[in-house]
């Protein structure tokens, strides 16, 4: 932890204790400050295999899924039989991609080095970079 | 069960009636209720009790509920940021509900009613509901802004934007059907092995050294479920406080 650095008009009849004490609670806001002002650093990526397997798995199917619902629902509506069914449940394939591709971005980046804790993602690191 | 020499492992998410309210159609009272009800009730005792005698230098409980604070509040802060933490009480409460239920889970008898999948999609449509109500009250129209990526030239829009309406639709399925099919998986793999023991055990002393290794199987399952379930509670929080943060700052 940054030490001393008097800050915000003490008055210099307080004593030491006080005064260090200032010192470390005013250190610990701006710290405090400056982890707030950067959002969405954090994500699950501490997670076991299996959970992460899990989050990809259905974000991928939850897209495909709405998109196959979205369609069958503009048919019923509007009649065009087959169509809305088939551009939307491709719109939807795509969907599940770009939100696969998001996931294990955020993954990614939420673990430079991977900690050691994932086997698979480390040994990909190593080719990658 | 109501064989007792057949092993049925679903038999664990029947739904039971306690008692109805208003007759026939009428609200029904069922074990599933009752479990929500006990999960509540729980952390409220819980919580309460914990903070109760609050003192400078913390009890057993009240540590337990200042970590349990300070772990959901730093997974909102750093998903979302300071602003995020007028939502705080939302999301801790959405934490500490499927924390509880999924953990209720893992006392035998005990119902899971994380297992049902109209409790977590509950769950994901009000997060959802939150998301779009705050970020329209907020954003006004350029929450939409979510929906059109920057830097993208006007001609792909007309591919681009459904994609991102079909993602952005995708996010309560996702959200609630990740909880529902651990949790549902989970119990049943458990119930599975348990009743391998069941069966090998029947067939003599050769079955009786066969199932000790679904015995320690399932031993092994236990440790792994109750890690899933913490799991679970954990990535439902961090995807709401994510969500949140879409709705704060609308834009990729």
């Amino acid at each position: 932890m940054p030490k001393p650095q008097d800050t915000e008009g003490q008055p210099d009849s307080a004593k030491g204790v006080t005064r260090d004490l200032a010192s470390r609670i005013a250190s610990a806001q701006r710290e405090r400050n400056v982890e707030a002002n950067r959002a969405s650093n954090m994500s699950p990526s501490d997670m076991s295999g299996m959970a992460r397997g899990m989050r990809i798995g259905t974000e991928f199917i939850a897209a495909i899924l709405v998109g196959a619902g979205l369609g069958y629902l503009v048919d019923l509506g509007l009649g065009t039989r087959p169509w809305g069914l088939l551009i939307l449940l491709l719109v939807g394939f795509a969907a599940g991609i770009l939100n696969v591709i998001r996931v294990v971005t955020q993954m990614n980046k939420a673990a430079p080095p991977p900690p050691g804790s994932d086997l698979g993602s480390s040994a990909d690191d190593e080719d990658d970079n | 069960m109501a064989d007792p020499n057949k092993v049925d492992p679903i038999h664990q998410f029947g739904l039971t009636n306690i008692f109805s309210l208003g007759g026939e159609g009428g609200f029904a009272f069922t074990n599933s209720a009752l479990f929500m009800v006990l999960t509540v009730g729980l952390i409220v005792i819980f919580l309460l009790g914990s903070t109760a005698g609050r003192r400078l230098v913390p009890g057993r409980a009240q540590v337990v509920s200042e970590l349990l604070y300070d772990f959901v509040a730093n997974m909102v802060k750093g998903a979302a940021g300071s602003e995020g933490m007028k939502f705080f009480p939302f999301v801790f409460s959405l934490f500490m509900f499927v924390l509880m239920a999924n953990m209720f889970g893992m006392i035998p008898f005990f119902f899971t009613t994380t297992s049902h999948i109209i409790v977590p999609a509950a769950l994901a449509i009000l997060v959802f509901v939150v998301v779009i109500g705050y970020g329209l009250y907020r954003n006004g129209f350029k929450f939409f802004k979510l929906f059109v990526p920057a830097g993208v030239p006007g001609y792909v829009l007309p591919i681009v934007v459904p994609i991102e309406v079909v993602s952005f639709l995708s996010r309560p399925i996702s959200l609630s059907v990740r909880l529902f099919a651990n949790i549902l998986a989970g119990h049943i793999t458990l119930k599975v092995f348990a009743g391998f023991i069941y069966s090998l055990g029947s067939l003599g002393v050769l079955g009786f050294l066969g199932a000790s290794l679904p015995l320690i199987m399932t031993v092994a399952i236990t440790a792994l479920e109750f890690l899933v379930a913490a799991l679970q509670a954990y990535v439902f929080a961090v995807l709401t406080s994510m969500y949140i943060n879409d709705a704060i700052h609308p834009s990729h």
